[in-house]
C-alpha cells in the first residue's frame, strides 16, 4: 500500500488518479501512524513552503517523514521540502538532503510553467524555486541556471517535476517508483 | 538583462555624438520610425529615445516624431531629453509612452506625478550628476539617488558620459553602487561588445542601452539578445482547445457558430497521444447546471488524461475555482469576470496558487489600439487590453491567454502585433490563441508575436493541422519543443 500524504498543500487527486491508471493500490492519508505501516510514501506539494512546512508539523508528519526507512517519493515542493532550507518564506526545511532552496532570477518568465529537458526526456514543471544541482542530484535541467529535476539519497527519491502530468515519461517514474 | 537600442534624435535626424558633445555629432539615419521597426523586428525588448534638441532646449522639441515611433512599434519605449515639466511628462504617458526619464527635473516632477511610469537618469561626470543637455553638473551622484528612493524611484538609468560614443567598456563601478541602494539599475555608455553585455549580465544589471556600437555595425541587436540570453531547456507549448456544451465537444467557428462533435475524453486522449502539452476545454454552455456538468468532466479527464489541463468557461467565484481545481483541474481559466472583479483575481491567485490562475483578454484593435471585450466577444469595454494585462499580472495572475477577436476564426494568423505588446510588458507566459490557418502562423507566434505557447482549435479538430507534424515542423525552425 502507497501512501500519498495530504498535508493541505493540494494535488493529491492528480497523484491518486496517476496511480489508479497504473493499478496501483493507494491511500491519502494525514496520519502519521498509516505512514509508518505504508510500503512506501509518495509526497506530493504544490504551494508555498511555508505553509506547507507548517502543515506537516502540525500533523506530525515532518517527523514521519524524517524517520521514514521505506521508499519516498518526493514531488514538487516535495522535493524541496527535503532540502535544508527555502528562501520562499525564509523557512527551515526537513533537512533530509542539503542544499538550500533559492529562487530563479528575473532573467526569465516567472514561474517556469512547461516542459524541460531531463536527460532525453521532457517533464512538466511548474515552479519559481529551485534546488541548486548537488551531490544528491541525479537529474538536472536548465533554466537559467542548471537545477535538480531528480534527487536521491538513500531511500529518499524526488522530482521537482510533476510526474503524474508529464505523460508517458512521467508514467514511467512514477511505474518504477511503485513498482521497484 | 534586458536589450535595448537608443534612438538620439537631432534635427529630426537620427544621430550619435561623442560624450555629449553636440558639435561632434553623426548622422546616421533620416528615417527614425524605420530604424525602430528594425530594432523591433530584431528582437530589442525596448527602445530607448533621447530627444537631443529637447534636451538643450529644456523642452520637448521632437515630440511629433517620438510619438509617430510609437504608433509604429509595439515594444515599451523610454522617452528622455528635455522633460522638465509635469504636461510635459503627461503628453508622453498618456500618448502611450511607457517610461519617461527624467534628468534635470526629476525631484519636483516626481513629487507631483509619482514614480510609477518615472525612470530616473543618472547621467554622471565622475561622481557628480550632469544636467541641463550635460551642459551643468551638480551633486554627488549617491545623495541625488538617495532622494530618488525617497519618493520611490525604482529604476535608474546609469550613463557614465565619458564613456558615451566611445565605443569603450561601461563603467561598472556607479552601476553597483546603485543596484545595491536597491535600484533596477540599466546601464548606459560604453556598451560596445559581447564582453561588456555579459559583464552587465552578471552584475545584476536589469538592462543595457546600445548605441554607438549598433550604429557602428559593431554588434547587431541579434547578437547581443544572444549574448545575454540565459539557457534554458524549457519548451514552447501546443495547447489544442476544445469548447464544451453540454458536456461535449463542439466545433467552433469564432465566438458564434457552433456544431456538435464528441466525447473530451477521447478528444484529451488523441490530442495527448499526438504531443499535445496542455489541453484547455472552455465551457460555452450557457447554464446554471453547466458547473456539475463541468466538474464531471473535469473529473472524468483528471481520471483518464496525464498531461496538464486548464478549464474556464464562465467562472467566477472561489467556489467555481476550488470545484473545478479539487475535481482534477490543474489550472482554470478567468475571462469576464476578472475585468468586471480585478480584485477576484487577486484573492485567487492568493488562495489558489498564481500558477493556477490563467486570465483570458480578449482585446480588439479600436482606432490605434485595443480594447477589451466580454462574454465571448459581443462587449466592449472601454478598457486598455496592453494595460490590463499588465494589471493582471501585478495581480497575481499566472498565465495569460490572448484571444484575437479579430483573427479568431479568420485562419488568417495571429495577431503578432498584440502578443508583441504585451509578451513584452509582462514576465508571465503568453499563449497566443485565435487566427491559426497554418503550420507558419504558429512559428510567426513565437518568433516575432514572442508567445511561450500556442492554442488552436477548429485547424486541429478538423485535421488540418496534426500536432506531430507542426511539432516537427517547428523543431526543424530551431524552436525548443518537446517530440
Amino acid at each position: 500500500m502507497i501512501a500519498i500524504l495530504d498535508y493541505n498543500a493540494g494535488n493529491t487527486a492528480s497523484v491518486a488518479n496517476a496511480l489508479c491508471r497504473l493499478g496501483v493500490p493507494h491511500q491519502i492519508t494525514a496520519d502519521p501512524e498509516a505512514v509508518a505501516r505504508a510500503d512506501k510514501i509518495i509526497f506530493p506539494g504544490v504551494g508555498a513552503a511555508g505553509a506547507a512546512m507548517k502543515e506537516l508539523k502540525k500533523r506530525g508528519l515532518d517527523r514521519a517523514l524524517k524517520h521514514a526507512r521505506q521508499p519516498v517519493l518526493g514531488i514538487c515542493l516535495g522535493l524541496q521540502l527535503l532540502a535544508e532550507w527555502s528562501e520562499e518564506d525564509d523557512v527551515k526545511c526537513l533537512g533530509i538532503i542539503s542544499g538550500r532552496v533559492k529562487r530563479f532570477s528575473d532573467d526569465l518568465k516567472a514561474p517556469q510553467i512547461g516542459w524541460n529537458r531531463v536527460g532525453k526526456d521532457y517533464f512538466y514543471f511548474v515552479h519559481s524555486y529551485y534546488l541548486p544541482v548537488g551531490p544528491y542530484t541525479v537529474g538536472a535541467a536548465t533554466y537559467g541556471v542548471p537545477f535538480s529535476a531528480v534527487v536521491r539519497k538513500d531511500n529518499f527519491y524526488a522530482t521537482q517535476f510533476h510526474p503524474e502530468k508529464s505523460g508517458k515519461a512521467g508514467l514511467k517514474i512514477l511505474r518504477n517508483f511503485c513498482r521497484s | 538583462m534586458k536589450i535595448i537600442p537608443a534612438i538620439d534624435i537631432l534635427g529630426g535626424k537620427v544621430v550619435r555624438l561623442r560624450q555629449g558633445d553636440y558639435a561632434a555629432k553623426t548622422v546616421y539615419s533620416a528615417d527614425a520610425v524605420k530604424l525602430a521597426r528594425q530594432f523591433e523586428a530584431e528582437g530589442a525588448d525596448r527602445l530607448h529615445i533621447v530627444d537631443l534638441d529637447g534636451a538643450k532646449a529644456g523642452k520637448p522639441v521632437n515630440c511629433e516624431l517620438i510619438l509617430r515611433i510609437r504608433k509604429s512599434v509595439f515594444i515599451p519605449i523610454q522617452v528622455g531629453g528635455g522633460i522638465r515639466t509635469v504636461q510635459a511628462a503627461k503628453k508622453y504617458l498618456k500618448a502611450g509612452i511607457d517610461r519617461v526619464i527624467l534628468g534635470t527635473a526629476a525631484i519636483p516632477i516626481i513629487r507631483k506625478l509619482g514614480a510609477e511610469r518615472v525612470m530616473a537618469g543618472l547621467d554622471l561626470r565622475g561622481n557628480k550628476v550632469a544636467t541641463h543637455g550635460w551642459t551643468k553638473t551638480t551633486t554627488d551622484y549617491p545623495d541625488f539617488a538617495r532622494k530618488l528612493r525617497a519618493l520611490g524611484v525604482t529604476e535608474v538609468i546609469c550613463t557614465d558620459i565619458a564613456r558615451d560614443g566611445m565605443l569603450s567598456q561601461p563603467n561598472i563601478t556607479p552601476m553597483l553602487k546603485l543596484k545595491k541602494m536597491g535600484f533596477r539599475v540599466i546601464a548606459s555608455g560604453g556598451v560596445s561588445d559581447v564582453t561588456s553585455l555579459k559583464k552587465l549580465r552578471i552584475s545584476g544589471m536589469s538592462g543595457a542601452i546600445i548605441g554607438k556600437a549598433i550604429y557602428e555595425k559593431k554588434i547587431t541587436v541579434r547578437e547581443a539578445l544572444s549574448a545575454v540570453r540565459p539557457a534554458s531547456g524549457l519548451a514552447k507549448r501546443i495547447i489544442p482547445c476544445m469548447d464544451i456544451k453540454n458536456g461535449r465537444v463542439v466545433k467552433g467557428v469564432g465566438f458564434k457558430r457552433l456544431l456538435d462533435a464528441g466525447d473530451p475524453v477521447a478528444f484529451g486522449r488523441y490530442y495527448s497521444d499526438q504531443g499535445a502539452d496542455e489541453l484547455v476545454f472552455l465551457d460555452i454552455t450557457a447554464t446554471v447546471e453547466k458547473r456539475k456538468t463541468l466538474a464531471e468532466l473535469v473529473r472524468r479527464v483528471a481520471r483518464e488524461i496525464n498531461i496538464p489541463f486548464c478549464v474556464g468557461g464562465g467562472i467566477r467565484s472561489l467556489a467555481d475555482i476550488k470545484v473545478l481545481l479539487k475535481a482534477g483541474a490543474d489550472k482554470v481559466s478567468i475571462g469576464s469576470a476578472a475585468v468586471y472583479d480585478p480584485a477576484f483575481v487577486t484573492q485567487a491567485a492568493r488562495r489558489f496558487g498564481s500558477q493556477c490562475i490563467v486570465i483570458s483578454v480578449d482585446p480588439k484593435r479600436v482606432g490605434d489600439r485595443w480594447l477589451i471585450y466580454t462574454r465571448g466577444g459581443r462587449t466592449q469595454t472601454k478598457i486598455d487590453a496592453i494595460a490590463f494585462a499588465e494589471e493582471m499580472e501585478r495581480r497575481g495572475a499566472g498565465e495569460l491567454l490572448v484571444n484575437s477577436l479579430d483573427r479568431d476564426g479568420t485562419k488568417k494568423g495571429y495577431d503578432l502585433e498584440l502578443l508583441r505588446a504585451i509578451a513584452s510588458r509582462v514576465r508571465i507566459p503568453v499563449i497566443a490563441s485565435s487566427g491559426a490557418g497554418k503550420q507558419k502562423d504558429f512559428l510567426e507566434a513565437i518568433t516575432l508575436g514572442r508567445a511561450d505557447g500556442v492554442l488552436a482549435a477548429s485547424l486541429f479538430h478538423y485535421g488540418k493541422v496534426k500536432i506531430s507534424d507542426l511539432k516537427r515542423y517547428l523543431k526543424s525552425h530551431s524552436i525548443t519543443i518537446r517530440p
